[in-house]
């Protein structure tokens, strides 16, 4: 399966989607002016995945901010990983600075309104 | 839950008539540094990028601001006063018609006021060919400030603006006035009226700067919302905020989905180049800072969106919660014009209801302004 690596700008995240190594990453800021263009490739990687998914998934969200056009699609991956989490083991790895308590709360709501394992990290 | 009264209205609306007129106007008031001159610089690039002028109007205006911002950084500290004037710096470019008008302002000790009338009467008192011959004799001689060699700066103001530098000092108290340096850059000769032309529009600025001060006004942005004018702004949020890192998170999220509705959902009744008109501001009251965006929309949406803010304004905390997280789920009203999350979402980050005043235009479209309180 083809990794997907999307640099950083100032208002796009950085993205490191790669099947070998196991690493799935979404992280630094996401204010795209249209989210549905920027994460379409992204969701179209998670979709394959599904269909041939390893038997652990670690997903690394390390977000510093996103708008919320940015928010409903990040709602539309963690439903993939919800059917992915059906018969497989996945874990959504939620990053949040520590002055940022929105951020914090973001993931909260994430993890209620979907069933997958979510654990939160603190960066000091 | 009744809504909150849309605060400093007289203002908005006033901004409001300045909108029509100008194409550009980009105030700052307050602590500066490198960041906020960066993004300053990019803003007004966004907006000279879409201008038709000339490229080297565009120079000119460019180099002026450069070494304008700079003074200010300076020189911001020349004052031990700790007075609200004393210690805000002050940035304003404007544009009107075809002529810009750009006037940066720093409080200084009143014993200063010889020193830099003398060194500008003498710049004003130098034809072109003088100016450049006193230009490279000061870069000779190392005639240079300790704070590294303003003069230098005020010559190369005076060169690119092709005019006469204006500027004034207004007291500020027994020790401090404050210094305002005005500059209209033009390419052709100046005309008979420049001086009366000047005189003017600094005096605008003077009152201007007088209700920046009343009303406590750190930011006014006036030109078009893109995603670039969008990431200035922020930018200039990012550096300018003193408040808790969970203050400027909030205010970055708030300013954000304010300047992105206007990008996506705004009209553009002139069609603009480069983006949709919208003003922005903020302020501060009491500790707290009220934000403040305007825009232009069609007639027919205004029902819609009015219904809605009322809406998410009356919902209790549950409430607002579970329509936030429905939203967030339906997929369907991607693509729609409506503004469902991003209403509910500045409620939600703000923690307070949203005030907002329509006014109708003519009979295709109404300025809508939205109010933030955090």
């Amino acid at each position: 399966m083809e990794k997907l690596i999307i640099e950083k700008t100032n208002d796009t995240p950085n993205v490191i989607l790669d099947y070998d190594s196991g690493k799935i990453e979404i992280s630094e800021r996401s204010l795209p002016e249209n989210a549905i263009d920027f994460y379409s490739p992204i969701i179209d990687w998670f979709d394959k995945y599904l269909q041939n998914p390893k038997k652990e998934t670690i997903v690394d969200i390390k977000l510093e901010y996103f708008n919320t056009s940015s928010a409903k699609q990040i709602a539309k991956i963690l439903l993939i990983l919800q059917k992915l989490a059906i018969n497989n083991k996945v874990l959504i790895k939620w990053y949040y600075s520590a002055n940022d308590s929105d951020m914090h709360s973001s993931g909260i709501r994430y993890s209620k309104l979907v069933k997958v394992d979510f654990e939160f990290i603190e960066i000091p | 839950m009744a809504t909150t009264e849309f605060e400093n209205l007289t203002f908005s609306l006033s901004l409001f008539d300045a909108m029509q007129k100008d194409n550009l106007s980009y105030i700052y008031r307050g602590f500066f540094n490198q960041q906020i001159t960066d993004s300053i610089l990019s803003l007004t690039e966004v907006n000279l990028q879409t201008e038709e002028q000339s490229s080297k109007m565009k120079k000119r205006v460019y180099a002026i601001m450069v070494e304008g911002l700079q003074n200010i950084t300076r020189h911001q500290h020349d004052t031990a006063s700790k007075s609200i004037q004393s210690t805000h710096g002050l940035f304003i470019i404007k544009r009107s018609e075809d002529k810009y008008y750009i006037t940066t302002g720093n409080a200084t000790e009143k014993s200063s006021i010889p020193i830099i009338t003398g060194l500008i009467e003498k710049i004003n008192s130098l034809d072109k060919d003088e100016l450049k011959s006193y230009y490279k004799q000061v870069l000779n001689e190392g005639e240079l400030s300790d704070k590294g060699g303003a003069g230098l700066g005020l010559i190369d103001m005076a060169r690119k603006s092709g005019n006469k530098l204006s500027y004034r000092f207004i007291d500020i108290n027994e020790n401090d006035t404050y210094f305002y340096l005005h500059t209209i850059p033009t390419l052709k000769d100046l005309s008979a009226d420049f001086n009366k032309v000047a005189k003017e529009s600094l005096d605008n600025i003077v009152e201007i700067h007088n209700t920046l001060n009343k009303e406590d006004i750190r930011l006014i942005y006036n030109g078009v919302m893109n995603q670039e004018s969008l990431k200035g702004l922020l930018q200039t949020i990012e550096g300018h905020l003193s408040d808790s890192a969970d203050q400027k998170n909030k205010m970055f999220y708030i300013v954000m989905e304010m300047l992105q509705n206007i990008v996506k959902h705004a009209s553009n009744p002139n069609n603009e180049e480069g983006g949709n008109p919208g003003i922005f501001f903020i302020s501060e009251n009491n500790g707290k800072h009220l934000l403040t965006a305007g825009n232009y929309m069609k007639n027919e949406h205004v029902k819609e969106l009015n219904d809605k803010i009322e809406y998410v304004n009356n919902l209790s905390d549950k409430e607002m919660e579970d329509y936030y997280n429905h939203s967030l789920f339906d997929f369907e009203i991607d693509d729609s014009k409506k503004a469902g999350l991003g209403i509910i979402d500045l409620r939600l980050k703000s923690g307070n209801t949203i005030s907002h005043f329509l006014k109708k235009i003519d009979n295709n479209y109404t300025f809508f302004s939205l109010q933030i309180q955090i």
